[in-house]
């Protein structure tokens, strides 16, 4: 990317900066510059070069401040739920009517920078200029009533632009709490939306979240994710996601107390030149914890499916429970799919697993319903759902069961 | 109903059915037995239209060749195959399925779409013929059923679509007595002069319970006899090596 030149400047345009955090931003920004946008001889980035993706799609790049001014956006009608607004990554405004009062609470961005250095470059260049995102955290002993729908609203005039979001979940002892995170894009020009995600479980803590991507979007998304569980947490993570031109999800999940659970699932359904990767790292780092990871992608047209996920257990963790797979249906012949399992084990006692397939619509079965009446494409259709199904069989809510099913049947109805 | 002539399938150059000929009568049924690899399941894929096979001669069915006829519009025509392998098909609910089959096929005629009460209403009627737990239809399809559930399935599939031709591909194989009485039950109670019926099988035994208007002998990809009843209880006592 030639027309993309990034210094210290900008960092002296943010607001209310203390002298650590213009170091620490400077630091990371030292960090990115020195590598640049990821390609692909990075380790991590072999299967993703992003920097190319990003030259092939990008004349020019900035990170010029963007209006978060919205006027109205229609809520979801399927279900009951309180939501957060954000407007091209800033927290716009926010609704816990359905709660009792003081007991979520939500700041705009959070400002610490206690954050370990990242081998990331897009993590760096996040630190280096994160402004917007959201902080949420949940009081002790409390539960929510209601799902919160996070609105991630992309206005129209983001035109080349890179926004840095960094947000913030926090859910203390005894609590629980569900999210949504949906995307909505109005903008028809290309932008990169690189967040960074910190998600903290105290103690019997609950946190489930669902993150739909469904839009059609020029969008270039990347999403660090990064989750720490107390002593008897549980973790969902559920990821569906379509339409995306670039999609990275890096998840680093560390299991640090007793008993904590983490639960990655993913139903991708990819089209033309899509691209999408998810990364996991599951550290367990304390005995009997437990990892489940199910990675299931439906590749259509030109599209590529990354997935690499990597289960590390620390030598005092034993009694871990982990596993991993992986699953692609390649509807054309062009479409890819590239899984790279790792284990690190330290410990002597554990139960380790993994699996990784692809493949193609099976002919007999293709046969078998055919027979029955059904027409070919309706009978591609059913195998489709019927590979997701073990994802989707995981949401328990009805209404919010259905709103998924909808959106995935109007995916595989587009191909 | 149906009129083959001189029917010859290959698949990778070796030929399998070489010169096939087969006329089936309205109400009727006929069994094809016939040793190992003689050409059975590929005359049963054959009719059905499965794709992979290399076809010369004429398949007519109620006076339309059915040689360029798509595999789903030949169900729709009413033409039905019971596998003999019913495939496993996961995540896909076999309730849902058997609506979706049932409606498409009623579409295809131009006719209105059951309504899920109706639905169930014929499939526990269906299922309580057969002796069905109607707990595996709310599994997924044919996967952890047993043997015999999947050949019962396969077989209530056919009572809910209710073809005017049916194929049954070696449905007594793997079954035990009591299940084949069901089976033999389930087909017989559908039999009547407008529905016809090809049976393949290994064993006379099933023709104690489905008693064939016609028997034909298949060998090397030609029928090379054909009788009635009687013919497979002989075949029971001399084996097919006889016969060549």
């Amino acid at each position: 990317m030639q027309n993309f030149e990034i210094n210290s400047n900008q960092i002296d345009k943010i607001d209310k900066i203390s002298t650590e955090e213009k170091s620490f931003r400077i630091k990371n920004l030292e960090l990115f510059k020195a590598v640049g946008f990821p390609h692909k001889r990075l380790e991590d980035w072999k299967f993703s070069d992003f920097r190319n993706i990003i030259d092939k799609n990008f004349e020019e790049l900035n990170t010029k401040k963007v209006s978060s001014v919205v006027n109205k956006i229609d809520l979801l009608k399927d279900f009951e739920h309180n939501y957060i607004l954000l407007v091209n990554g800033k927290l716009h405004s926010s609704n816990f009517d359905h709660e009792e009062k003081n007991k979520v609470k939500i700041n705009s961005f959070d400002k610490s920078i206690d954050y370990k250095i990242n081998k990331n470059p897009l993590v760096c260049l996040n630190h280096a200029l994160a402004e917007g995102g959201y902080s949420l955290e949940v009081e002790k002993n409390y539960k929510l009533k209601k799902v919160i729908v996070i609105y991630n609203l992309f206005t129209k005039d983001i035109k080349n632009n890179i926004l840095n979001n960094k947000n913030k979940i926090k859910v203390n002892e005894n609590s629980e709490l569900h999210i949504i995170e949906l995307t909505i894009n109005e903008s028809k020009s290309k932008f990169i939306n690189n967040v960074y995600e910190s998600i903290i479980l105290k103690k019997n803590s609950k946190v489930k979240n669902l993150v739909i991507q469904s839009n059609k979007s020029n969008g270039f998304f990347h999403k660090f994710s990064k989750s720490k569980l107390s002593f008897n947490s549980d973790y969902s993570n559920f990821i569906f996601s379509s339409g995306l031109k670039f999609n990275k999800i890096d998840i680093e999940c560390d299991l640090i107390e007793e008993n904590s659970k983490c639960n990655i699932l993913s139903a991708l359904c990819l089209n033309k030149e899509e691209h999408q990767e998810i990364k996991t790292l599951i550290n367990h780092l304390a005995p009997n914890c437990k990892s489940n990871q199910k990675i299931k992608n439906i590749l259509n047209g030109e599209s590529k499916g990354v997935y690499q996920g990597k289960i590390y257990v620390k030598d005092i963790a034993q009694k871990t429970d982990a596993y991993q797979l992986s699953k692609a249906l390649l509807l054309k012949e062009n479409a890819e799919f590239n899984s790279k399992p790792e284990l690190e084990i330290y410990a002597d006692d554990v139960k380790c697993s993994h699996g990784s397939s692809s493949g193609n619509i099976d002919q007999e079965s293709l046969h078998y319903l055919m027979t029955r009446g059904l027409t070919r494409e309706d009978s591609i259709k059913l195998l489709i759902k019927g590979f997701l199904n073990d994802i989707i069989e995981f949401i328990k809510n009805p209404s919010i069961k259905k709103f998924i099913e909808t959106k995935l049947e109007n995916q595989i109805n587009g191909y | 109903m149906l009129k083959i002539k001189n029917l010859q399938a290959s698949v990778d150059k070796k030929s399998i059915l070489k010169g096939l000929n087969l006329t089936i009568k309205p109400g009727e049924l006929h069994a094809i037995m016939g040793p190992n690899g003689s050409g059975k399941s590929t005359l049963a894929n054959v009719l059905s239209g499965k794709n992979g096979y290399k076809i010369s001669g004429e398949i007519i069915f109620e006076g339309e060749n059915l040689n360029d006829i798509p595999i789903e519009k030949r169900a729709q025509k009413g033409i039905f195959l019971a596998f003999q392998y019913p495939l496993e098909i996961p995540g896909v609910n076999t309730n849902i399925f058997l609506k979706t089959s049932l409606n498409s096929i009623r579409k295809s005629k131009g006719k209105k779409e059951v309504d899920t009460l109706a639905f169930l209403k014929l499939v526990k009627e269906k299922s309580s013929e057969l002796g069905i737990d109607e707990k595996i239809l709310s599994r997924q399809l044919n996967v952890g059923f047993s043997g015999g559930e999947k050949k019962k399935n396969e077989i209530l599939q056919m009572k809910i679509l209710d073809p005017v031709f049916s194929i049954l591909d070696e449905t007594d194989s793997g079954l035990d007595i009591d299940a084949l009485k069901i089976i033999a039950k389930g087909v017989n109670s559908s039999r009547d002069s407008k529905k016809s019926f090809l049976v393949i099988t290994h064993y006379q035994r099933l023709l104690d319970y489905i008693k064939p208007d016609f028997v034909h002998v298949l060998s090397d990809g030609k029928i090379i006899k054909t009788g009635c009843g009687e013919l497979a209880e002989e075949l029971e006592k001399t084996g097919y090596s006889k016969l060549n």
